[in-house]
């Protein structure tokens, strides 16, 4: 039987989390401070560390993986509770605490006032470039921005932000797709489907605790998967388009 | 290798990255396994297409290992046995998934809010 969360809001900020227990709990408390009206769901990954027992008594909600199953898995979960328990608008944001709470708010007008259907924090689009990043990571990141700008019609200069705000009509496309990290195969996907993705300036602070998701091989494995993923969405996002009543 | 031995082997790999696409865009064979199977095909019809390469192929693969060309088929049925081995792993992967998914969100349980100064206080 389905537990009904004790419901406050329309919105509900989704926090992944994968052996995080140094930072998840700064990271909650945070965002309750900053954000009193929106409920806040956990999606504890799996986690080997004590990632759950840190979040007891913190009055958020939290969803246990019993595996891992990775990032783009832990949003999809988030994204079918949202859309089980009628929520209009998901949060999403890292659990390293790089992420300002403080400043969702600004990008939760922007959401409203340009009628998107996602909207991405990005730390590159103010200055259009990215000052400041490693050269590989830089070259992958004008790579997927200049794919996404190329095969979706607009330029995403963040593809890889962790913080967004995703619309409730973005919910059955991205319960149906198997997106790999919801990064620029994802947007590629949705852009394509028609919904309107933006971005708005954020800034970040630095990772102070856990590793990168990423390891030496997956610096090689991400940029084929994605690409390979990249066009898979678009050939399917033209079978839906087709399909479509 | 002949002209319609190049064919014959193109053939083959464009079948199997035509099935290798088609079981990923429906989320039967995982993106990770795949993009092993496009590369090595992709990398196979390359080698098969390029003249030059294929010669220099054939003289280290011969100087290796002599072989006759027709232990090609079975190397090309054992890739089609791998990518179905491979997707029904996927297909039970994606069964665990969901079973996972679908419990996290069943019993996600409400944290009881624990004011920190009553905690101190006490």
């Amino acid at each position: 039987m389905d537990i009904q969360p004790t419901r406050r809001s329309r919105s509900l900020v989704a926090i992944p989390a994968y052996n995080e227990a140094a930072t998840i709990r700064t990271v909650v408390d945070r965002v309750r401070a900053d954000l009193p009206a929106c409920d806040v769901l956990v999606v504890n990954d799996g986690s080997r560390d004590h990632t759950a027992a840190v979040l007891s008594g913190s009055g958020i909600l939290l969803a246990n993986h019993l595996c891992n199953l990775g990032y783009g898995r832990a949003i999809q979960t988030a994204v079918l509770y949202a859309t089980r328990w009628d929520y209009q608008q998901l949060i999403t944001l890292d659990a390293d605490g790089q992420h300002d709470p403080a400043q969702i708010r600004a990008l939760l007008a922007e959401f409203d006032r340009g009628d998107w259907d996602i909207l991405i924090g990005s730390r590159y689009v103010a200055r259009k470039r990215y000052d400041g990043v490693p050269i590989g990571r830089r070259l992958g990141m004008q790579l997927f921005s200049a794919l996404v700008g190329l095969t979706a019609g607009r330029r995403i200069y963040d593809t890889t932000s962790g913080l967004k705000i995703i619309g409730r009509r973005t919910f059955p496309a991205l319960a149906d797709w198997h997106f790999i990290d919801f990064h620029a195969e994802a947007l590629v996907y949705l852009m394509r489907l028609g919904f309107r993705i933006g971005e708005f300036p954020i800034t970040i602070g630095e990772r102070r605790h856990g590793q990168s998701m990423y390891s030496a091989l997956s610096h090689v494995k991400y940029p084929l998967k994605t690409v390979l993923m990249l066009v898979l969405g678009i050939v399917q996002a033209g079978v839906t388009r087709r399909k479509a009543p | 290798m002949t002209g319609a031995g190049v064919l014959v082997g193109a053939a083959i790999g464009i079948v199997l990255l035509v099935w290798v696409a088609n079981l990923i865009r429906h989320d039967r064979l995982y993106i990770g396994y795949g993009v092993i199977f496009v590369v090595g095909t992709l990398a196979a019809m390359v080698v098969l297409i390029v003249p030059s390469l294929l010669d220099a192929v054939t003289r280290g693969s011969i100087a290796l290992l002599p072989v006759a060309a027709l232990s090609l088929v079975p190397l090309a049925l054992f890739t089609f046995l791998m990518v179905y081995v491979f997707a029904q792993i996927t297909i039970l992967s994606n069964r665990v998934t969901r079973l996972t998914q679908e419990l996290a969100i069943r019993n996600a349980r409400q944290e009881p809010e624990v004011d920190a100064r009553s905690v101190e206080s006490r």
